[in-house]
This record gives C-alpha cells, sequence and structure tokens, in this order.
C-alpha cells in the first residue's frame, strides 16, 4: 500500500516535470456568405484579439487550428477542447465542445442559418469567445481568441417558477382606515335627543298614575328587590365583572330570586282570584 | 275644496274616536305597558336613525342599544297580549302572573346579552 502510493506520487511528479503547457498551432477563421463568397479570411494571434468579427443571420463561420505541444511542436489530442461563448452583459454563457484529431487538428463550424443549441441567447452586445483546452497530462489553457458579433436571438424564455426564487416585494400591511368620530356637537346633541322618549315615558306615566297598593308588602318586596339586585348585577358586569364570576353570581342570586318570584306570584294571583 | 277636506276631517276624526275609546275602553295597566312600548320604539327610531344619519362608529354599542329596544319591545308586546283581559280566551293556561315571571326572566336573560354588547 505505502509502497504502491510512494510509486504513484513518484510518477505524478515526473508527469508533472515532464508536462509541457499546451498551445494552439496556425488558428484560422473564415467567414463565407451563404452564396459561398468569402467575406473575411484571417489568422488569429494569440497574443492580441482581432478587431471583432460579426456574422449576418445566415453567415457561416469556420475556426481551424491544431493543438500542440509547446517546446516540440508535435500535434496532440487534448481530453477536453471547449469554445465558450460568453456574453458579458447578461451573464449568459454557452460552451461548446469541439472534435480535434489524434493529430491535434481541430475545425468548428458555427452556421448562423442553423445555429447550435449551445449559443446563449444573444443580444446586440458581443460574445466574448475563448478556447478551453484540458488534458491530464498537461496544464490547462484558456485562449480569449476574439469578440463575436451575431443577430439577437428571442430573448431567453423565463422559467416559470423564476419568480419564486428573486426577492419578493416587501410585505406591507395595509390597515383599515381609523373610524370616522362624529363631531362632538353633533354626537353630545344625539345623546342628548335619545333621552326625550324618558319625557313621554314618565310624562304618561304621571298621567296614567298607576297605584302600586303593594309595592312595599313583604311578599312582593323581595321579589322587585331580587329582580333590581339582577339589574344592578348586570350593570356590575358591564363595569368590572368577567363572565365567570357573573354566571356564578347570577346562578347564586337565581335561586332566591325565583322562589321570592314564586311567592310574590302566588301572592298577586290569591289577591286577583280574591278580588273577582 | 269640500270634497277634499271630507276625507281628511273625516280620518282625523275616525282617529279621534279611536284615541278616545282607547283612552276609555283600556285598562291603566295595559296603557302603562302601552306607554312603555311608545317609549321602547322612540329610542329605538333615534338610534337607528343616528346609526344611519351619523355613523355607525361604536357599531357594538349600536347593537347594544337598537337591540336592547327591539328585544324589550318584543318582551313587552308578548306580556301585553297575555295580560290582556281580552285575551283571556286566547291564553287560558297562562295565568297573568305567569306572564310577568316569563316577563322577568326574559329581561334578564336579554339584558345579559345587551351587557356583552355593550362593549
Amino acid at each position: 500500500m505505502n509502497l504502491v502510493l510512494r510509486l504513484s506520487s513518484a510518477l505524478l511528479a515526473a508527469a508533472v516535470v515532464h508536462a509541457a503547457s499546451l498551445s494552439i498551432q496556425n488558428p484560422q477563421f473564415k467567414i463565407t456568405a451563404p452564396d459561398a463568397s468569402q467575406l473575411r479570411s484571417e489568422s488569429l494571434s494569440l497574443a492580441e484579439k482581432p478587431e471583432a468579427l460579426s456574422l449576418g443571420p445566415s453567415d457561416v463561420l469556420k475556426l481551424t487550428f491544431q493543438v500542440v505541444e509547446s517546446e516540440e511542436r508535435k500535434g496532440v489530442q487534448p481530453h477536453q477542447t471547449f469554445l465558450r461563448f460568453y456574453d458579458e452583459a447578461t451573464g449568459e454563457e454557452g460552451v461548446q465542445p469541439v472534435r480535434v484529431t489524434p493529430g491535434g487538428k481541430a475545425k468548428f463550424e458555427l452556421n448562423m442559418a442553423r445555429p447550435p443549441t449551445s449559443l446563449p441567447p444573444t443580444t446586440s452586445d458581443p460574445l466574448k469567445v475563448s478556447l478551453i483546452l484540458g488534458s491530464s497530462t498537461h496544464s490547462p489553457v484558456q485562449y480569449e481568441l476574439f469578440d463575436l458579433y451575431v443577430p439577437a436571438s428571442q430573448p431567453p424564455p423565463a422559467h416559470p417558477d423564476e419568480v419564486a426564487f428573486a426577492p419578493r416585494p416587501e410585505i406591507t400591511h395595509t390597515f383599515r382606515p381609523e373610524q370616522r368620530i362624529p363631531a362632538k356637537a353633533v354626537s353630545a346633541f344625539f345623546a342628548l335627543f335619545v333621552f326625550w322618549p324618558w319625557i313621554v315615558l314618565l310624562g304618561f306615566w304621571f298621567e296614567i298614575g298607576p297605584r302600586v297598593p303593594h309595592l312595599f308588602s313583604p311578599h312582593i318586596l323581595p321579589f322587585t328587590a331580587s329582580l333590581a339586585a339582577f339589574e344592578i348585577l348586570l350593570f356590575w358586569y358591564w363595569v368590572d365583572l368577567h363572565l365567570g364570576q357573573i354566571l356564578l353570581y347570577g346562578g347564586i342570586l337565581a335561586v332566591p330570586t325565583a322562589l321570592a318570584g314564586k311567592q310574590a306570584l302566588a301572592k298577586t294571583s290569591e289577591w286577583r282570584l280574591g278580588r273577582k | 275644496m269640500a270634497p277634499k277636506t271630507a276625507p281628511s276631517s273625516g280620518t282625523s276624526n275616525s282617529f279621534q274616536s279611536l284615541l278616545k275609546s282607547y283612552i276609555e275602553t283600556t285598562s291603566s295597566r295595559l296603557k302603562l305597558i302601552d306607554v312603555f312600548l311608545l317609549f321602547l320604539m322612540l329610542s329605538g327610531i333615534i338610534q337607528f336613525a343616528y346609526c344611519i344619519l351619523v355613523t355607525n362608529f361604536p357599531f357594538n354599542a349600536f347593537l347594544a342599544g337598537f337591540g336592547s329596544c327591539v328585544g324589550q319591545f318584543v318582551l313587552t308586546a308578548s306580556l301585553r297580549s297575555q295580560v290582556n283581559p281580552a285575551n283571556r280566551a286566547e291564553f287560558k293556561d297562562v295565568s297573568p302572573e305567569r306572564a310577568f315571571a316569563d316577563f322577568a326572566l326574559g329581561s334578564i336573560v336579554l339584558h345579559f346579552f345587551v351587557y356583552n354588547f355593550l362593549g
């Protein structure tokens, strides 16, 4: 186990020492119109970006290069070769794998009449095109090749759930507006006005002059007193008491009231029948 | 002109005779109840008018006040119909005392609910 580890680490160290960096040779691009006429054909310099390329709606871009080891100029096939199209303005990007022959030769064709699905949604901004080479035996390389103008595409479709992953508008509570309180004079007027039926009531009662000959008789008084006590209790409930208390006190008071009521009403009935 | 005044004087005559017969034939106890009914009706109308015209702002208080008027009116009206000697045949089993006991119990329960609403 230990031996294997040491051996593999030695091999790895050897590989790192051996690792020559990758490079590309003869990068060239060619833009052709649909009628096969050549619009532009240039060699690319890795040190300096060329003037931005622009493609019409049915132009074809051809890109050729050879991947080589930098010292020996021998073509190699890296394990991974990608062209990355990146829109800096929108952050959209697309990555397109490129087929490389064992000799290191690569050819990529971008036909704008049938754009590949890896091409990101585009606007009028340029795409930055870069070449990414990856290999297990070489250190990785990335070259900025050129800027590319392509015709604007449809805007990218919004994902139906996208809203849910963005910050939502802040929740604000809306409260019912404060109740409008009428002018003091109006409510005071009505507060007084609501008392005038009392004048009617008391006036007519005085006029009728009911006789209550038995009001203070010992048979009747307990009943009227307990009824009055009930009303006082209810008023007290409004002012101070809780529901449990009023039920308890009311229950207690109900017993004498019922007894007094029975006695008083029996007596009244007696008087009524006796008078008849 | 004459035909116009005739009906109005006729209605006022009939109204006066109605009032007169009411005053003459109704017992003073029933009048007592009737005045109380009138009082309840006026109070209820005033409260309702305030609610409609001005505001229903403490709505629970309006409910309590108006409900107490209406409820008390109903209880008192049923008391009146039960103790009225003219309805004796209608309420053979209900003595006036029984009617008053019902009235007292109903009133206490009603007032309990009214105070609950008063808040």
